[in-house]
């Protein structure tokens, strides 16, 4: 286990490495001039050459690549992400840590809402397979996998604050109120995905010997679904969800500038309308980051919990 | 089993149920917020946050820069009123700027505003003036001066005559309190918001709101509306869902709201619309050095084989007026009779026969063995520019040009048009205050697609000349001829083919009253509003 531990935690690094400088990569082979884009996204109405020469030395432009990525490196790792393109007063760093409760805090009750609405669904459609409730819950998970989010969002905000006037349309300002409609639009295609997978985890495992076994020795229905089936249904699950939260992070994009809440997905859209590299750099550093750290953890988790996987490691 | 889904289910039923009543009470509260009477208060909204308000800077809004500094003039329609300055006098070589200062104003934080403080505000500008060189005046800027605290004189080198256009600007020329400056610099940034103007910043949550709050010590006529908060919702449906719902009163700008919605709203009783004079104008520039297109004749044909009417109908529900000439008339010194490029397909087809142009069998115009087969640049970013791109493609294959149609997202297609690679490309005038004085200025170098564009003119050397002398004449009718003859050759020339009029648009609950629109399309009046 130790040594699976050890060697995950290895692998990892590389990984990263990759990612970072992948991130850099692709920001600079974008064909526009960094430094150009720096002084227009100031509105700076004519940029003369000698103002772009200026600028680019300011900016450690005129280095060789691999230098730059190197300091780049170096100051990531210091957690010196540099300073915005579009307001130099302010840092990379700083954008972040403001964005990000915003985003924590819609992808937290997203996760909650995914969590507590696909377990029972999923097991009820399990139990009664073919049910009308489970052929009702097939048709929503058909429909809301075919559903953009940006669309449920609007069709929500158009239905529950303007028809029915429940809640407000957009913005945080009246706080768990604010965040109901964007996190069921975030939650709903998760909702989906676990429903099905909870409920086709579920079938394959009745058909295993240990549920026939379960029931000769005469143990109780409701022991053997919850108890047992259930049970070895969320061991194969627990990468699913423990992926979901990176996804969920990353996957309010979207949603977050639909329902204008200033978390990290509206900074990057911002960022990318205004060319803004540094933040839109640190973004997919920080997404890449998210997913290999949830990755390698979960692994782990779910090599602790199971021990058919914990067998085969060792 | 069953009776436990029993239970679920009606357990998120009565949860439903108690979400829905909680909520009712707040949205009480807001239908006596949406209801007109007596309301000091107003609710607009913005794609994005204030920024950095720095005014000698450019990183933030203009609007919420409008409402919080002034300077020495604003620019009203027909000529300049003073603000800070109260009057000013101009020497006869058109190269002493002399202010008289308004007496008693102060900024927001106590400090008075005289004559040493606005001198104040010019040096920490005139510290970075490279970065404002896209400015004419600075070239010729030679000194500013307070000799006391009533007189501010600017001193330039050359006469200049758009330098009270160019003063008039919200930036860099809008005066912060010296106390807010760093050692009196503010290039490196400010340490607050403060300035003279009807509102005060009092208080700002990034990328959510602002408010901003009567100055009850404004020197002008003080505004009917106490307290204006600026919400932040960056998606153009957004913004009109929290219209309807009443989150906000107003919608103000040209990219804020699409042409569909506002068609929606033209005759609504809860909302008005209103439209401003055009502010700039859309346009196709033609490459004049490209083989096919430095041909005078191809690009009559083009300009005439465009039905502009069709666009504006089509694309623009008629919201946006059919652009005749490179600026409407309503831009200062451009009401000059010009014949327009109308619609007509025959010509634009006997046009190209007399160049020798003749179809071949795909149906392609053919000339020594070439096809006539053009590109046309597009900004991907802009839904609008794809539409015309392949409306335009789809007519001018009908005279046998084919029209290829390529978008580039903005910072290339930007830097494609400055470079000069291109054979056709969409381009916008830059619009009310700069039109026409800065952009044809801008024509004059390599600052957008113009002037690479121009370069096959034969009389481009002349029409340069004549710009430059625009902005150095001190005589209003020279400078009308000059202005004259510089257009009618544009306009002959056909460089260009203007499409339509851009212009503000605003959408507001209609208790809202005044809504109106000033000389710069970047300003938001909201001085004059107020509720019924």
């Amino acid at each position: 286990m130790k040594k699976y531990i050890i060697n995950r935690l290895l692998t990892a690094i590389p990984l990263l490495l990759a990612i970072s400088f992948l991130c850099f990569v692709f920001i600079n082979i974008i064909p526009s001039d960094p430094a150009e884009v720096a002084l227009r996204v100031n509105q700076v109405a004519v940029i003369s050459d000698e103002l772009l020469e200026k600028t680019r030395e300011e900016m450690g432009l005129n280095d060789p690549f691999f230098i730059r990525y190197f300091n780049w490196l170096a100051d990531c790792i210091q957690l010196d992400f540099g300073i915005s393109y579009v307001n130099p007063q302010r840092t990379v760093l700083g954008e972040m840590t403001r964005s990000l409760p915003n985003t924590l805090m819609l992808a937290g009750i997203s996760f909650v809402l995914v969590i507590f609405l696909s377990l029972p669904i999923g097991f009820f459609c399990a139990v009664y397979k073919d049910s009308w409730f489970d052929k009702i819950m097939r048709g929503f998970i058909f429909m809301t996998t075919a559903m953009p989010a940006y669309w449920v969002g609007l069709l929500l905000m158009w239905i529950v604050s303007i028809k029915l006037d429940l809640l407000p349309t957009s913005g945080i300002g009246e706080g768990l109120k604010s965040l109901v409609l964007p996190s069921v639009t975030v939650a709903l295609t998760y909702i989906s995905t676990f429903i099905r997978l909870i409920r086709n985890n579920m079938l394959d495992n009745m058909k295993q010997d240990y549920v026939l076994y379960a029931n000769v020795r005469g143990l109780k229905q409701k022991d053997i679904l919850t108890k047992h089936i259930l049970r070895n249904s969320l061991h194969t699950c627990v990468v699913a969800v423990g992926m979901s939260i990176p996804q969920l992070i990353s996957g309010t994009i979207v949603v977050e500038n639909v329902f204008a809440i200033p978390g990290l997905g509206t900074l990057c859209i911002e960022s990318i309308f205004n060319r803004d590299y540094p933040i839109i750099q640190t973004y997919v550093l920080f997404i890449g980051v998210l997913f290999v750290t949830f990755n390698l953890l979960f692994d782990i988790v779910q090599c602790a919990i199971d021990p058919k996987l914990r067998k085969e490691e060792a | 089993m069953k009776k436990l889904l029993k239970a679920v289910l009606t357990a998120t039923l009565v949860t439903a149920m108690l979400a829905g009543c909680a909520s009712k009470k707040t949205s009480e509260t807001d239908a006596s917020v949406a209801t007109g009477e007596g309301r000091e208060e107003l609710v607009f909204v913005n794609y994005r946050d204030i920024r950095d308000l720095n005014p000698h800077l450019y990183a933030g809004e203009m609007y919420a820069q409008n409402m919080i500094y002034d300077g020495l003039i604003d620019m009203v329609e027909g000529g300049f009123e003073g603000a800070l300055a109260e009057s000013w006098e101009i020497s006869e070589d058109g190269k002493t700027y002399t202010f008289k200062i308004r007496e008693g104003v102060t900024f927001s934080d106590g400090e008075v505003c005289d004559a040493h403080a606005i001198k104040a505000n010019f040096d920490a500008i005139l510290e970075n003036s490279e970065r404002h060189v896209w400015l004419t005046m600075m070239s010729v800027l030679e000194s500013v001066d307070a000799p006391d605290e009533n007189t501010f004189v600017i001193q330039l080198s050359a006469p200049y005559y758009p330098m009270l256009t160019e003063l008039s600007m919200i930036r860099p020329f809008a005066m912060i309190s010296p106390k807010a400056m760093k050692d009196g610099s503010t290039m490196d940034g400010v340490t607050e918001y403060i300035g003279t103007g009807p509102y005060i910043l009092t208080d700002f949550v990034t990328d959510e709101y602002a408010v901003f709050e009567r100055n009850e010590n404004y020197w002008g006529d003080k505004p009917e509306i106490k307290k204006i908060t600026v919400k932040v919702i960056p998606d153009n449906q957004t913004r009109i869902l929290a219209l309807e719902k009443g989150e906000i009163d107003l919608i103000f700008g040209k990219n804020m709201i699409d042409a569909d919605a506002l068609q929606n709203y033209q005759d609504n009783e809860k909302f008005s619309i209103a439209l401003s004079d055009p502010t700039s104008t859309r346009q196709i520039v033609m490459n004049t050095t490209h083989e096919i297109l430095s041909d005078k004749n191809v690009r009559y044909a083009l300009s005439y084989a465009t039905n502009k009417q069709a666009i504006s109908d089509g694309i623009f529900y008629g919201l946006e007026a059919v652009a005749e000439t490179l600026y409407a008339k309503t831009v200062p010194y451009c009401d000059i009779d010009l014949e327009p490029f109308t619609y007509n397909a025959e010509k634009a087809e006997s046009l190209l026969a007399e160049s020798g142009w003749t179809k071949g069998a795909d149906g392609i115009l053919e000339k020594d063995g070439k096809k006539f087969e053009i590109e046309l640049l597009y900004n991907s970013d802009s839904v609008t520019e794809k539409n015309i791109s392949e409306y335009l493609q789809s007519e001018y294959l009908k005279l046998g040009v084919k029209l290829n149609i390529h978008g580039e997202e903005e910072q290339s297609y930007r830097d494609n048009m400055k470079a000069g690679n291109f054979d056709m490309v969409f381009n916008i005038s830059w619009g009310t205050p700069y039109d026409p004085q800065s952009s044809l200025s801008g024509m004059t170098g390599p600052v957008y697609g113009d002037y690479a564009a121009q370069q096959g003119l034969e009389d481009k050397a002349e029409i340069d000349e004549a710009i430059d002398k625009i902005m150095l004449s001190v005589d209003e009718e020279e400078r009308q001829e000059l202005y004259e003859f510089v257009l009618t050759r544009l306009h002959e020339d056909a460089v260009y083919i203007p499409l339509t009029y851009e212009c503000n648009k605003a959408i507001y609950t209609s208790s809202l009253d005044g809504v109106g629109f000033t000389q710069s399309q970047y300003e938001i009046p909201f001085t004059d509003m107020f509720f019924k």
